[in-house]
């Protein structure tokens, strides 16, 4: 916002922007403001070194452990491929999203689109989900252990970890996807009503796709949180080594490979070379979301 | 002032009285304890070896033995317990009672802190099952528990099994997974057919599945219970394991009686100048 | 005709899709209840459960206490140490950064979100400890150091929302307090930040929740010990490092409590978010009321 006036008054600039001496004798007149720019400094140059050793360590660590052996297709306790792991992560993400995109963005199209202002319904979805995102993930472990792998009988299986963290990142998608549904101006649903579009086309042509952004980065954030997670999985998708060929089979994700890796203290270096993975997954996504977030929001503009 | 300076003296206050706080506190050469948490195999051979009959509550408690070996690794005044076979050169292993802790001590029956690890399975074991704990007892897999680092109680001889094909999943101790894994591997090559699920989780989990029938062998680090004898559970002891008392390496110590590491452990001891 | 049934059978299929969420948290109250709360009344919920100090399981002694205690320390303590950094750190994003240095900064400290924490805990066993422990002795697994990791953990959270939030606030403040003659750092602590207080307490809330919540890392730098913590360099236990460091060898009664640990971080966790709102709803009543006045002086 800030730029784009700048932009439009080239002018407005020259009244915010001072000199380093004029900086300087402000600060003079202004202790406090010296010594709230500095703790601003500080605050940032801590989070930023926190980060940095964060990854150093890691590759220092990892980088040297890492070799071909470890993405062959078969695990074995030589090699310690985390190539199945990366299969099952990879199986759960996309199993995870099937179930709780189209339930998370229906929601919030009921939430903002067809349920009354006000309306009761609507107060206690808003709580259940506010609660939903509340619960730490271990108590999701529990209650999937419980439900998924005890009382409906699956035993540990992909597809309890899936139900499990499905439930667990609804609330973001629903979140973000409300949040962005909100943000697209009543003007388009206007139009679209006045060129005679039902309101089932009208949110599926016109408001859906410009909340796609907002709903995608809500997507990868959960994708995020699904790659790491590993206290929700133990208790449900189990730790078994290979591939799980189906998902009522068992098996374990990156994370609770990394978890299990270094549980005996016999494979930890070559836990550090999985935390690199886990490193370069999360970089990965991260990047994704940019580059989406950017092209998308350039196409809007145009 | 706003609230969020407010908050921000607060927080460098606290920081500047912990540091206080510490200058006149704490004796330096104050033993930190290290056990494995309430119910773990390695615990329970640990406190009935030595008669602890409850671990001190102010001992630190962690369910991996990785963490055990790291932070005694780094912390001179520490000490723990680590399975023989996890025994890494990072840390010191104590002669207990002037043996040390080696495999060739705990065979020939000097070094007495040891325990079994057991295999659990139902009467009606699949032929599969059968098959492969009688590879498991046989010459060649008792190699590979020598191989690494647990100690055979003798075997019946060269494999001669019918190499059923099937499933099979095993479940169990995280303690006797590695070498779990490595039996399963060693199998999966004379019998190509099977199909070998194993599922690390720890000793009353993998009793409670094959009670259940969810997997069809459990392993358990520790003898197994009479409750769960009566469920109808046979045990097998497919190898024994030394427990190793770890210290750092930068520890003058190198060797406790077992009456020392029980008043450690108890609590009766809690300063290395205690000792002598 | 054909689109209105196509219109109300999605209508139906929106509906059912809100209703999931309910649908969820109902299904977890009652099996995390039934599993969790039968227990506690077989152990003696208050005097050997909610407010007993005595931790051993085999022998029947199921005191939680310490646990809870432990929980609220370190998250009292994460938040200490995560949320001032964090709100310093968010306005340096938002308002003290070049542009250039933004484009660097805001996707590491999204990595920084991204890193399992698991990763932490390793960080936290073989950086941190050894830190703690040279500083101030002892094992060097204590409050402090939790503390110190979790509140780097929620950095990231406090940092993304109190960003958005400041973000979020009319530039108009800004260039009202510059024009009043404050300086940039006076404006944007005194104008942006109180306008953005709403956003930056939901940040400060999900923070808690995180941090109260986390448990991988936790359990390998808390020390884990059920005693009562007498200071910060004391090692603690909390809920959710009893639950996943016993919940493995646990059997019959033991792995109830357990359950039943879970329950009460459940029901901790039911009553930050209902005060929460309550704050929330009665500051945003606040809110309306002196804008109401505003708008009513400045009529006259």
């Amino acid at each position: 916002m800030e730029k784009t006036m700048y932009a439009k008054f080239p002018k407005m600039q020259a009244i915010n922007r001072r000199g380093f001496v004029q900086k300087l004798r402000e600060y003079k007149k202004h202790p406090f403001s010296l010594l709230t720019y500095l703790l601003v400094c500080i605050a940032a140059l801590l989070t930023v070194g926190v980060l940095l050793s964060l990854i150093v360590y890691v590759l220092v660590r990892g980088i040297p452990a890492l070799d071909l052996e470890m993405f062959s297709l078969e695990y074995t306790s030589d090699n310690q491929s985390m190539l199945p792991a990366i299969i099952n992560t990879l199986t759960v993400v996309i199993v995870t999203l099937l179930f709780a995109v189209p339930i998370g963005v229906f929601s919030a199209i009921y939430m903002t689109e067809y349920a009354k202002r006000g309306s009761k319904l609507v107060k206690l979805v808003r709580m259940t989900t506010e609660t939903l995102s509340g619960i730490p993930s271990i108590v999701y472990g529990l209650f999937g252990a419980i439900f998924f792998n005890g009382v409906l009988g699956w035993g540990y299986s992909l597809l309890s970890g899936v139900c499990t963290l499905a439930i667990m990142i609804l609330p973001v998608i629903m979140r973000t996807t409300e949040e962005s549904l909100i943000a697209v101006p009543d003007t388009f649903r206007e139009g679209s009503f006045g060129l005679g579009a039902g309101r089932l086309r009208t949110v599926f042509k016109i408001v859906l796709p410009s909340a796609a952004p907002g709903i995608l980065s809500g997507i990868i954030l959960s994708i995020g949180s699904i790659i790491g997670e590993a206290a929700a999985l133990i208790y449900t998708a189990g730790t078994v080594t290979g591939i799980a060929e189906s998902v009522m089979d068992p098996g374990r994700t990156l994370a609770i490979h990394m978890y299990a890796q270094t549980n005996e203290g016999w494979y930890e270096e070559q836990a550090f070379a999985t935390a690199v993975v886990l490193l370069a997954f999360s970089l990965l996504m991260n990047a994704l979301s940019g580059l989406l977030v950017k092209k998308l929001g350039n196409k809007e503009m145009k | 002032m706003n609230k969020f300076t407010k908050l921000l003296t607060l927080a460098t206050a606290a920081i500047l009285s912990a540091g206080m706080l510490t200058s006149c506190g704490g004796n330096r050469d104050t033993i930190t304890v290290l056990s494995r948490e309430e119910g773990s195999g390695t615990r329970g051979a640990f406190e009935e070896l030595f008669e602890v009959e409850k671990t001190r509550d102010d001992a630190e408690f962690y369910n991996s033995t990785s963490v055990v070996l790291s932070s005694v690794a780094g912390d001179k005044n520490a000490i723990g317990y680590v399975s023989l076979g996890s025994l890494k050169d990072t840390v010191k292993a104590l002669e207990i009672d002037g043996v040390a802790a080696t495999v060739e001590n705990v065979k020939n029956g000097t070094y007495k802190i040891t325990r079994p690890f057991n295999i659990a399975t139902k009467a009606d074991a699949s032929e599969l099952a059968q098959d492969f704990i009688a590879y498991i007892m046989s010459a060649e897999g008792q190699a590979v528990i020598e191989d690494n680092g647990y100690i055979s109680n003798g075997n019946t001889g060269a494999y001669a099994g019918s190499k059923p094909t099937g499933t099979l999943k095993i479940s169990g101790s995280s303690s006797i997974s590695p070498l779990m894994e490595k039996l399963v591997e060693a199998y999966k090559k004379v019998n190509t057919a099977a199909d070998i699920q194993l599922q690390q989780s720890d000793s009353s989990t993998g009793i409670k599945d094959v009670a259940e029938g969810k997997s069809d062998i459990g392993m358990a680090s520790r003898e197994l219970k009479d409750s769960e004898l009566q469920q109808g559970l046979t045990p097998t002891v497919i190898c024994t394991d030394g427990v190793a008392v770890i210290v750092s390496k930068e520890n003058s110590v190198n060797g406790l009686t077992s009456e020392q590491i029980k008043k450690i452990y108890v609590g009766e001891i809690s300063a290395w100048s205690e000792l002598n | 005709m054909k689109s209105n049934i196509k219109e109300n059978v999605m209508h139906g299929v929106f509906l059912i899709a809100a209703c999931v969420s309910i649908f969820a948290v109902a299904m977890i109250c009652i099996f995390l209840f039934t599993s969790g709360i039968p227990a506690m009344f077989k152990a003696g919920i208050f005097d050997n459960f909610l407010f007993s100090g005595e931790w051993h399981p085999l022998n029947d002694e199921f005191g939680i206490l310490p646990m809870i205690l432990g929980s609220i320390y370190i998250t009292a303590g994460a938040i200490l140490i995560g949320v001032p950094i964090g709100i310093l750190c968010a306005s340096f994003l938002a308002k003290f950064c070049p542009n250039w240095l933004y484009k660097i900064l805001k996707p590491a400290i999204n990595l920084l979100a991204g890193i399992p924490s698991i990763v932490y805990g390793f960080f936290g066993v073989t950086v941190i400890v050894p830190i703690i422990r040279d500083l101030f002795g002892g094992s060097g697994k204590s409050i402090l150091t939790a503390s110190i990791l979790l509140g780097i953990m929620i950095l990231p959270t406090i940092i993304s929302t109190t960003e958005s939030a400041m973000r979020a606030v009319p530039t108009t403040y800004y260039e009202g307090a510059l024009a009043l003659g404050a300086t940039h750092e006076r404006a944007v602590f005194k104008t942006i930040m109180p306008a953005a207080k709403s956003g930056i307490l939901a940040g400060v809330v999900l923070g808690i929740g995180r941090a109260i919540g986390e448990t991988m890392a936790v359990v390998m730098v808390a020390g884990n010990k059920t005693t009562f913590a007498t200071s910060i360099f004391d090692g603690i236990r909390t809920m959710t490092s009893n639950i996943v460091l016993e919940m493995g060898y646990a059997q019959d009664l033991h792995r109830e409590v357990l359950i039943a640990t879970g329950v009460a971080l459940f029901v901790f966790i039911l009553m930050i978010n209902v005060s929460f709102n309550l704050l929330k709803e009665r500051g945003s009543r606040a809110e309306k009321r002196s804008r109401k006045k505003i708008a009513a002086n400045s009529k006259e």
